[in-house]
């Protein structure tokens, strides 16, 4: 009968479906589960997708994270090497790797759990590092001497293979310096240092100063003066190249030196007589002679 | 389909209606049964009908969805994303739509190089005074190369190149990329010092942030692309009076250096200027002077044969010549006779040709 057969349908339908709610489960992309049989996990599933279990309470079915998760130890005190009292503080991101062992270790796969040993093992990893390096290692103006990423990496590698003998599911996927710090005691230390250093950087600023001033003042005035000197000298030398040419006319008042030397006296006297000259003579001087031929009431 | 049912449970009634007149019971049973059969038959076709429209979905402007197939993405690494639009899926169990959030550019802030401050307090100008030393826990800061410590902070923007990465792979990925960004400041700083990072390489600072990030980006495989980062550095506000002496006495240097240089300047360039006067009047006076002999030298020339033929004349005359020129420009001439007697005469001179005091001048009505 029509009927009968389309009750029959649809309740196979639900059947199937009651069926699949309850011995079918997903696991998403992002999860793991682990499959427990009477208690016992027996089945481990990394990927997602459908999967078949036997209903409660036989099989139960347990669901993890499996994206990477961040986690921060404490910002907690650790010695370097040359017995520096440094605060670090160091970011990890971690995944359960394999969920099978993660499950059991951490009763009933308690991410809490798993974080109570990830802080005690990167305490323990960063104390053991930090020891071995010198401040230096954290902070140095020369990057070949710095060796900020090889302590990451150290740490890194002391976790890892402290996890891997603990045996304990968990990957560590990276690991980081977050924070450094020093005890606040120290920092009023620094502050007095940076002080002093600001101080010395300000007096050698001002000496400094007035020094390369003055130097730079000094080195102009002799250059000023060396300039001046040297056209100096170059007039010398041009009076003298002039003095020179000057020279070739000499013989032709050689020629006569009686008559050279008279006009030159006769210049000199018409130069000195120039301007402003009260001149004061007698009858002897020519052309005054002429007066002798006169008659004077002269007494 | 449906209409098919109907037609269907019409030739049903009409099979049975012979056998339904007997009893009355039975009548009202099927009529029964027909009346619920239909709301049955309603319900399943309202069923499909929500079961299509369940499916169908929008994806906003500023997100990318992924549809989860069994728990496994549909579609494989970029394939899998489905961009703004309408879409559809199976309903729950079945499909799982994930809805991932893609605004354009995302951005961090740093949280471990700052004093503590709030942004209200840093606007509003009422930040919690210094302390003499800085707590650890409360108030960030960096080391610097030389052991200076400064506070320092940065602004990383970025988009999200690998969304399903971004999602699936990270419990809070943008928390493990401001971790990165806290790295890096401390990082970079670790090998400036503490003037460059503040004062001299500000940027070359930034671009050592920017350099770590992506570094600390890439091997921690975050799928982020990073856009831009912005840092800043001070000293400690302990000792931002001190700091700042250290720059007023730079500037100083530096005034002191260009007050030199301008100096400078002057006085080679008036050096200059002299140097080219005096060979100036050097060449000038070697010409005047060349000059003015070869013209004395020609007029010897010409003078020298009416020398030659009479010198005592030519003498003479060119005395007499040269007086009269002279007496011409002497300001005064005194004529003095010689005395008859032969003897030499008193002469009296007074020798001050200053003119007389004004004041005489003002004595005098």
């Amino acid at each position: 009968m029509k009927r009968n057969l389309l009750t029959l349908v649809i309740g196979a339908v639900l059947v199937v479906i009651f069926a699949l709610l309850l011995f079918v489960f997903q696991v998403r992309k992002s999860e793991v589960a682990v499959v427990t049989t009477f208690g016992k996990p027996t089945k481990n599933l990394p990927d997602p997708g459908a999967y078949f279990k036997w209903p409660w309470p036989i099989q139960k079915v347990y669901k993890f994270d499996n994206r990477v998760q961040n986690f921060e130890d404490k910002f907690s005190e650790t010695h370097t090497a040359d017995s520096v009292t440094l605060l670090v503080q160091v970011y990890i991101g971690w995944k359960i790797s394999d969920a099978e062992v993660f499950f059991p270790k951490f009763a009933g796969g308690s991410v809490d759990a798993a974080q109570r040993l990830l802080e005690e093992t990167l305490r323990s990893a960063k104390l053991g590092v930090v020891g071995k390096h010198q401040l230096s290692d954290f902070v140095n103006a020369n990057s070949k001497q710095l060796a900020f990423d090889s302590i990451e990496n150290e740490i890194e590698q002391a976790v890892r293979s402290q996890l891997q003998t603990n045996n304990c599911g968990i990957e560590i996927t990276f690991l980081g310096i977050k924070k450094i710090g020093l005890p606040e005691s120290v920092t009023q230390t620094v502050f007095e240092r940076m002080t002093s250093e600001r101080q010395i950087l300000i007096s050698r600023s001002q000496y400094e100063g007035e020094a390369e001033a003055q130097k730079i003042r000094a080195a102009a005035d002799r250059q000023a003066a060396e300039t001046i000197a040297n056209a100096q000298a170059d007039a010398t030398r041009i009076r003298g190249e002039g003095e020179a040419e000057a020279a070739k006319t000499l013989p032709v008042f050689q020629q006569n030196p009686q008559l050279a030397n008279y006009l030159l006296r006769v210049a000199a006297l018409q130069q000195s007589l120039n301007q402003k000259a009260t001149l004061i003579f007698d009858e002897r001087t020519p052309p005054f002679d002429l007066f002798q031929s006169i008659p004077t009431n002269a007494p | 389909m449906s209409d098919e049912h109907e037609h269907h449970h019409h030739s049903h009634e009409h099979e049975h209606e012979p056998l339904a007149a007997d009893d009355a019971g039975s009548q009202a049973l099927a009529e029964a049964l027909r009346s619920s059969f239909a709301i049955v038959k309603i319900v399943m076709v309202l069923l499909v009908a929500l079961f299509f429209f369940r499916g169908l979905f929008t994806v906003g402007p500023q997100e990318k969805a992924v549809i989860l197939r069994f728990g496994k993405p549909v579609g494989e690494g970029q394939k899998a994303l489905l961009n703004p639009g309408l879409h559809w899926s199976f309903p729950y169990p079945i499909d799982e739509v994930v809805r991932i959030p893609i605004t354009e550019i995302q951005h961090v802030s740093s949280t471990v190089g700052w004093y503590a401050t709030t942004p209200e307090q840093e606007l509003s100008g009422e930040e919690i005074p210094a302390g003499p030393s800085l707590t650890p826990g409360v108030d960030g800061y960096a080391i610097t190369a030389d052991n200076n410590i400064i506070h320092t902070r940065a602004t990383l923007y970025y988009r999200i190149e690998d969304p399903i990465h971004y999602v699936f792979d990270f419990v809070n990925a943008s928390n493990a990329v401001q971790n990165a960004l806290n790295n890096a400041i401390l990082y970079t700083a670790a090998h400036f010092n503490v003037d460059d990072a503040i004062y001299s390489n500000q940027s070359g600072f930034q671009d050592a942030v920017r350099e770590r990030v992506e570094d600390l980006i890439e091997k921690e495989q975050l799928g982020v692309t990073v856009d831009q980062v912005q840092a800043e550095s001070i000293p400690p506000r302990q000792l931002k009076s001190i700091f700042d002496q250290v720059t007023t006495a730079r500037e100083n240097r530096g005034k002191l250096l260009n007050d030199a240089h301008s100096y400078e300047n002057q006085v080679t360039n008036a050096a200059a200027g002299q140097a080219a006067t005096i060979i100036a009047q050097a060449q000038s006076g070697r010409a005047r002077y060349v000059e003015l002999l070869t013209a004395d030298a020609k007029r010897f020339s010409n003078l020298l044969p009416k020398y030659e033929s009479n010198p005592s004349l030519f003498e003479q005359q060119a005395l007499i010549a040269a007086m009269g020129g002279i007496l011409t420009n002497v300001q005064d001439k005194i004529y003095l006779p010689q005395r008859a007697d032969g003897k030499p005469r008193e002469l009296r001179l007074l020798l001050n040709r200053e003119p007389p005091a004004p004041n005489g001048a003002a004595q005098s009505p």
